[in-house]
C-alpha cells in the first residue's frame, strides 16, 4: 500500500472516525484504524465493536492494499503537521511509514483481516426524512438515555416506526422524552429498535446539513451515509419499556408559565441546590410559584413566579437538572407543567406541541 | 462551679486507642506482653496493620510491607489479624464511650469524637471526664489504655490525643489553645499532606504559631481556599460539629486469596460474596450507593480499580454484583491476582431525599436479600451462602478476609 495526499485531505477522514477509536480499549487493535486503498479511494474505519464510522477521501495512489495503524497517533501525527504538507504513506513488512517533507515516522500496524468490521447488513426497511428534522428529534430526547444502567436496554434510544411516524423514546427510570417526526413515505414495518447510546452521540455529531438522511435498519444493525461517511451502529437487544403506561394520562391540573423565565429562575435556584441530589422544592398557590433549593451548607435560595394555575396548593420536589432539560426541549414561549399530585410523574409539554413530551418523575425532599 | 469550667463554652474529646490490633494481641495473649509485636499477614507479602510500641522505636509502622518491618525488628513476632475479635472489643469500647456522651462520631474501629459539651454536672471538670473514660475503657475491655485529648474543637482535641501516646491524656482549655498548638508544626495542621508542607516552607512558616501569626490574605492568594483553613486551624478555630450519624463514605469488601487466581469464574465467586457482604452492611446502616468500584491486586501488587456509577442508588447485592461483573471485564490485566474486593461509594441515606422511579422495579431480589439478612441476623452469617460459592467457614479468619471499615472524612 502507498499513497500520496495533503495533510487536509487525510486528516479529514481521521476527525470525522476518530471519536469511536476508545482510549482505554480492551483489544488493541480497537485502538487502530483501518486504512484501506482501492484505486484512488482511502478508507478510514474506526469501531469499538458497538459503533463504526467509515470516512472515504480521493488519494493519489501507486499501490493498494489495506492495513491498521494506531488511530489516535496517525491522527496527532497528521494534526502536528504544518498545513498544507504533503504526506506520503507507505507500508513495508509490518511498519507503516509517514514521510512529510523533513519529517518521518514508522508506526506498527496489524493486520487488516483481523480488524473487525460490519459490511453487510440484512437490510428491513430503509426510511428517509430531513436531517434537520432527524437532528431535532434526537435533541429533544438524547439526554434521558440512561448512562449505564444495569438496565442495558435503557442505555439507548428507541426508534419506533408506526406508519408515517418516527418515534424517538428514552428513559433513564426517573424521566422520559418522546419526540415525533413524518417520514416522507409510509413506514414498510412497524417496528421498534434501540440504537445504544454512543451510537446516538456520533449521530448528532455528523448530522448538520441541508438535505435528506436515510436511515437504514437491519436485524442485528442500523446504517445512515450522511457525507462521504458510513455510520453503522449495533442495535440493543433487548425489549424497551412500555413507554405508554409511563406517560401520565390522569393530570388533574396545570401550571402555564413563560418557558424562558421558569427556565431562569431554576438555573438560578439550582446554584444553591443539594449537588448531590440537585433537589427543588416547587411551591404551588393560585396564579404563583414558588421555587426554593437549600444545601447542607445551609445556604437557600428562593424565586417567586406569576403562573397560570387554578388547582389545589401543592408542594412537590424535583431534581432540578431533570426540569431543565425538558424546559431546553420544548419550543415554544409558554410551557405547561400537568401535575398530578407529590409523587405523580410530572408532564411537560408546549401548549400546542403535539408531538414531543417530557415526563419527570418527582423527588422525595 | 469549679472556676476552671468558666472558659469551657464547648467541650469535645478525642479518644482513640492505642495501636488497638496489637494491643488487643497483647491481651488475650499475656506472652506477648511486653514483647514488640507486628499485627499482619505473615505470607511474607502483607503488610503491618499495627505495630505494638514496643516496635515503633524500630521505626515500624503501619502499612509498611512486613518483610521491610522484619529486616528493621527482626525480634518482632508477627501476628496474624483477628478482625472478629477486634470487632467485638471496638463494640464494647464504642458502648462505653456512648456512656459519657449521646453524641459520638466514631471516626474508625477504635477512634471516636465524644460531644461533651454540658456534662459537667455528670462527670466533673474536663480533666475527670478524660480520666474517667479511660478508666471505663480500661475497665470494661479488662486493660486496652485509650488515648483522650479534650478541647474546645474537634481538631484540638484530635492533636491532643496523639500528644502523648500511649495512655496519654491532654486537656487544653479553649483559651489556651492558641499559645498550646502554636510551637507544633505545621504537619499537624489538618490537611497539610506534603505538598502544602513544602508550600509552607517556602513561605517560610515552620509551626502552627507561624502559620497564626501570618497575613491571611496571603496564604488565601498561596494556597487557595485551604489557605483560610488553614489560618482557622492555626487560631485553633474549628466550628465542626460532633456527628453521631457519621455518614460512610464508602463500604467496601475485600479478600485476600488462598491462592492467586486469573480465572475469572474465580473471581467473580469472590465478587459475588464481597458484593453480599457489602449490600447487607448497607442495608443494616440503611444506606445506599450510588457508585460501586472493583478493586484488583496482582501478583506483583500492582493494585487496579475500576468504578462506575449507578443511575439510581442501589442496596441491593445483586445489582453491585451484576455491575461488578462488567467492570472486571474492563480490567486489561489478565491476572494472576491475589485480591479481590468490592466497594460501595457515594454513599446517601435511604430516609435522605429520594428520586423516585417513572418505571416498576423488579423487587424481588431486594425481598430475597432481606429476607437473607433476617436468616444471617438469627442463625449467624455462614448459615446461608450462594450455590457455587466453595466459602467454607472453616479457618475464615485465618486469612485476611477483611471486611474493611466504611471510611469517614476523617481528618
Amino acid at each position: 500500500m502507498k499513497l500520496s495526499a495533503s495533510r487536509e485531505t487525510i486528516l479529514k477522514p481521521l476527525r470525522a472516525v476518530i471519536g469511536v477509536v476508545e482510549r482505554r480499549q480492551t483489544m488493541p487493535i480497537l485502538g487502530h484504524v483501518l486504512l484501506a486503498v482501492q484505486e484512488n479511494q482511502l478508507s478510514v474505519t474506526a469501531t469499538d465493536l458497538e459503533v463504526e464510522l467509515l470516512a472515504q477521501t480521493e488519494v493519489e495512489t501507486e499501490s493498494q492494499g489495506a492495513i491498521t495503524v494506531p488511530g489516535r497517533k496517525l491522527y496527532d501525527i497528521c494534526r502536528a503537521l504544518p498545513e498544507g504538507a504533503k504526506i506520503d504513506l507507505s507500508v513495508s513488512g509490518d511498519k507503516l511509514t509517514l514521510k512529510a517533507g523533513r519529517s518521518r515516522f514508522t508506526l506498527s500496524t496489524l493486520r487488516a483481516v483481523d480488524f473487525p468490521t460490519v459490511e453487510e447488513i440484512a437490510t428491513q426497511q430503509t426510511l428517509t426524512t430531513k436531517q434537520q428534522t432527524f437532528q431535532k428529534l434526537l435533541e429533544k430526547t438524547h439526554f434521558s438515555m440512561a448512562q449505564q444502567d444495569v438496565r442495558y436496554y435503557l442505555n439507548g434510544l428507541l426508534l419506533e416506526t408506526e406508519d408515517t411516524t418516527l418515534r424517538a423514546v428514552a428513559t433513564d427510570g426517573h424521566r422520559l422524552a418522546l419526540s415525533e417526526l413524518k417520514l416522507k413515505s409510509a413506514a414498510e414495518k412497524n417496528e421498534q429498535v434501540i440504537v445504544p447510546r454512543k451510537g446516538v452521540l456520533e449521530l448528532q455529531r455528523l448530522l448538520n446539513d441541508e438535505g435528506d438522511v436515510d436511515l437504514t435498519i437491519g436485524a442485528g444493525h442500523i446504517r445512515v451515509h450522511l457525507n462521504g461517511i458510513r455510520f453503522t451502529s449495533k442495535l440493543i437487544d433487548g425489549r424497551f419499556p412500555e413507554y405508554n403506561k409511563v406517560v401520565p394520562n390522569d393530570i388533574k391540573s396545570v401550571i402555564t408559565a413563560n418557558r424562558g423565565l421558569l427556565r431562569q429562575a431554576l438555573q438560578r435556584a439550582s446554584i444553591l441546590s443539594n449537588e448531590k441530589y440537585r433537589g427543588v422544592r416547587l411551591d404551588l398557590g393560585e396564579n404563583n410559584l414558588n421555587i426554593k433549593a437549600n444545601n447542607p451548607e445551609q445556604e437557600e435560595a428562593e424565586e417567586t413566579l406569576e403562573v397560570e394555575y387554578d388547582g389545589p396548593s401543592m408542594e412537590i420536589g424535583f431534581n432540578v437538572n431533570y426540569l431543565l432539560d425538558a424546559l431546553s426541549a420544548v419550543d415554544e414561549d409558554q410551557v405547561q407543567l400537568g401535575l398530578s399530585d407529590a409523587n405523580s410523574s410530572c408532564l411537560i409539554k408546549g401548549p400546542t406541541t403535539k408531538n414531543a413530551k417530557f415526563v419527570v418523575m418527582p423527588m422525595r425532599l | 462551679m469549679n472556676n476552671a469550667l468558666h472558659n469551657w463554652d464547648r467541650i469535645v474529646i478525642h479518644a482513640d486507642m492505642d495501636s488497638f490490633y496489637a494491643a488487643v494481641e497483647q491481651l488475650d495473649d499475656p506472652g506477648l506482653q511486653g514483647h514488640p509485636i507486628l499485627v499482619g499477614s505473615n505470607s511474607g507479602r502483607g503488610v503491618v496493620l499495627t505495630a505494638s510500641y514496643e516496635a515503633r522505636p524500630f521505626g515500624v509502622g503501619s502499612g509498611m510491607p512486613m518483610a521491610q518491618a522484619q529486616r528493621l525488628c527482626p525480634d518482632a513476632l508477627i501476628v496474624p489479624p483477628r478482625f472478629k475479635r477486634y470487632q467485638e472489643l471496638s463494640t464494647i469500647i464504642m458502648t462505653v464511650f456512648s456512656d459519657f456522651s449521646p453524641i459520638v462520631e466514631p471516626l474508625s474501629l477504635d477512634e471516636a469524637f465524644l460531644e461533651m459539651t454540658g456534662s459537667e454536672g455528670l462527670f466533673g471538670e474536663p480533666k475527670n471526664m478524660g480520666r474517667q473514660l479511660k478508666e471505663a475503657v480500661k475497665t470494661a475491655t479488662q486493660g486496652l489504655t485509650v488515648s483522650v485529648g479534650v478541647s474546645g474543637s474537634k481538631y484540638v482535641a484530635k492533636v491532643a490525643s496523639g500528644f502523648a501516646k500511649p495512655d496519654g491524656l491532654t486537656v487544653v482549655p479553649p483559651t489556651a489553645a492558641r499559645r498550646w498548638l502554636a510551637p507544633l508544626p505545621v504537619s499537624k495542621l489538618w490537611g497539610a499532606g506534603e505538598k502544602t508542607q513544602t508550600r509552607f516552607a517556602a513561605m517560610g512558616l515552620k509551626t502552627i504559631g507561624d502559620v497564626a501569626n501570618s497575613n491571611p490574605s496571603l496564604l488565601v492568594k498561596q494556597l487557595g481556599n485551604a489557605g483560610s483553613h488553614f489560618y482557622s486551624l492555626s487560631c485553633a478555630k474549628d466550628a465542626r460539629k460532633v456527628k453521631s450519624q457519621h455518614t460512610a463514605k464508602s463500604i467496601g469488601s475485600e479478600h485476600t486469596l488462598d491462592r492467586d487466581t486469573r480465572h475469572p469464574r474465580e473471581i467473580k465467586n469472590y465478587l459475588r460474596r464481597s458484593a453480599d457482604a457489602v449490600a447487607r452492611r448497607l442495608r443494616n446502616k440503611g444506606l445506599i450507593a450510588a457508585g460501586v468500584r472493583v478493586k484488583l491486586k496482582t501478583s506483583e501488587f500492582q493494585l487496579l480499580t475500576r468504578q462506575e456509577h449507578f443511575d439510581e442508588p442501589t442496596d441491593v447485592a445483586d445489582i453491585l454484583y451484576k455491575k461488578a461483573s462488567v467492570l472486571l471485564s474492563a480490567f486489561q490485566h489478565s491476572g494472576p491476582f491475589r485480591l479481590v474486593g468490592v466497594t460501595a461509594f457515594d454513599l446517601r441515606t435511604v430516609k435522605g431525599p429520594l428520586q423516585l422511579s417513572l418505571l416498576k422495579r423488579d423487587g424481588r431480589e431486594r425481598r430475597l436479600e432481606s429476607t437473607l439478612d433476617k436468616i444471617a441476623e438469627r442463625f449467624g452469617e455462614d448459615v446461608v451462602h450462594r450455590a457455587g460459592d466453595p466459602k467454607t467457614t472453616l479457618g475464615a479468619d485465618l486469612v485476611a478476609n477483611l471486611d474493611f471499615l466504611d471510611n469517614t472524612e476523617g481528618m
